[in-house]
């Protein structure tokens, strides 16, 4: 989901940052209006657990590969609005020191996978969360199931408006037909299931920490 | 430290151990592709794409150090990639502290 430089028409990304830039600004004002000195560590490490998850590459049918985001999981553990600025900083490191999704592109990245996979995953997760056990894992697939289907959007609108006067695609070529059956199936089939898992998991051991050490203090 | 925090970086520490995994397929993710893909697929690379500007100098590129072994250059890039989240947050949490003791 990661989109590199030259894939996106000026104007896509043009547009891209002006909707992100106020939804950026509002993010940090959100930030410091719920964070303090004790939530930062975990929230720094659960932004690396992020990074980290998107380095576990799974491979599938068709000869490509991806892999989960772990934004769901920094949304039900903290807000949604914390999770989209959280995820949107591990995407410009990708981006800026190991050239994972372009730099014109980080608007566009940081909505799908930030913004989009947090306010997701947050309200499935609020949902579902008294109806089920498995509102973590729910949340997560999910979440980087709709991710997907925003990032295979923005890709297969290119060619329908941006093409030269032969038809020839300018940027990204390939048309929604192709980039929406391609990205769903393999979120909704495999990363999603990865995602789902991954939040699932280290969800239930967070809690389950917390339970007990609140029963020890308790007793 | 709290209970929370322990066990958020015992996974993280698991995870980094465990980053190599993430190497097991070299297959591109879906619309990622270099532009040579478009040239074999389509027979051009689409103008727009071939002369964008060239916007990124990337000290990791693709999660690797150029020249040296793969594993290596993994698990270096898992580390530092780790580092600079946890920066970036001490440097956020610095800002906000400063608005907090102003205000």
């Amino acid at each position: 989901m990661h989109i590199p430089d030259g894939y996106l028409s000026p104007t896509t990304v043009a547009l891209s940052y002006a909707v992100m830039i106020p939804l950026w600004a509002y993010g940090f004002k959100k930030l410091k209006e719920k964070l303090d000195e004790k939530t930062l560590p975990l929230l720094g490490t659960l932004s690396a657990l992020s990074f980290l998850i998107m380095m576990f590459n799974v491979p599938v049918p068709g000869g490509t590969s991806g892999h989960a985001i772990g934004t769901a999981l920094i949304a039900i553990m903290f807000d949604p609005w914390i999770a989209f600025m959280a995820v949107s900083f591990v995407l410009l490191i990708q981006a800026v020191v190991f050239g994972d999704g372009g730099i014109s592109t980080w608007a566009v990245n940081s909505f799908d996978m930030a913004f989009v996979a947090a306010f997701v995953g947050y309200y499935t997760f609020q949902f579902l969360k008294d109806k089920t056990k498995f509102a973590p894992f729910i949340a997560g697939w999910f979440s980087i199931s709709v991710a997907a289907l925003c990032d295979s959007i923005f890709l297969g609108i290119q060619p329908i408006f941006w093409h030269d006067a032969a038809g020839h695609p300018l940027y990204f070529p390939f048309g929604l037909s192709v980039t929406i059956p391609a990205m769903l199936l393999a979120h909704m089939g495999v990363f999603g299931i990865v995602e789902g898992a991954f939040t699932q998991i280290v969800y239930s051991f967070l809690q389950k920490r917390a339970e007990k050490a609140q029963q020890e203090v308790v007793a | 430290m709290s209970k929370k925090m322990k066990v958020a970086l015992t996974v993280l520490v698991i995870m980094i151990l465990a980053v190599p995994v993430g190497l097991l397929t070299d297959a591109p993710a879906f619309g990622e592709w270099d532009p040579d893909y478009y040239l074999k697929k389509l027979g051009f690379i689409p103008k727009g794409m071939q002369h964008f500007p060239q916007l990124q100098h990337p000290i990791l590129p693709d999660y690797s150090i150029p020249g040296a072994n793969e594993v290596l250059g993994y698990y270096v890039s898992a580390v530092v990639g780790a580092a600079l989240v946890f920066l970036i947050w001490f440097i956020i949490g610095k800002i906000i502290a400063k608005k907090h003791s102003n205000s």
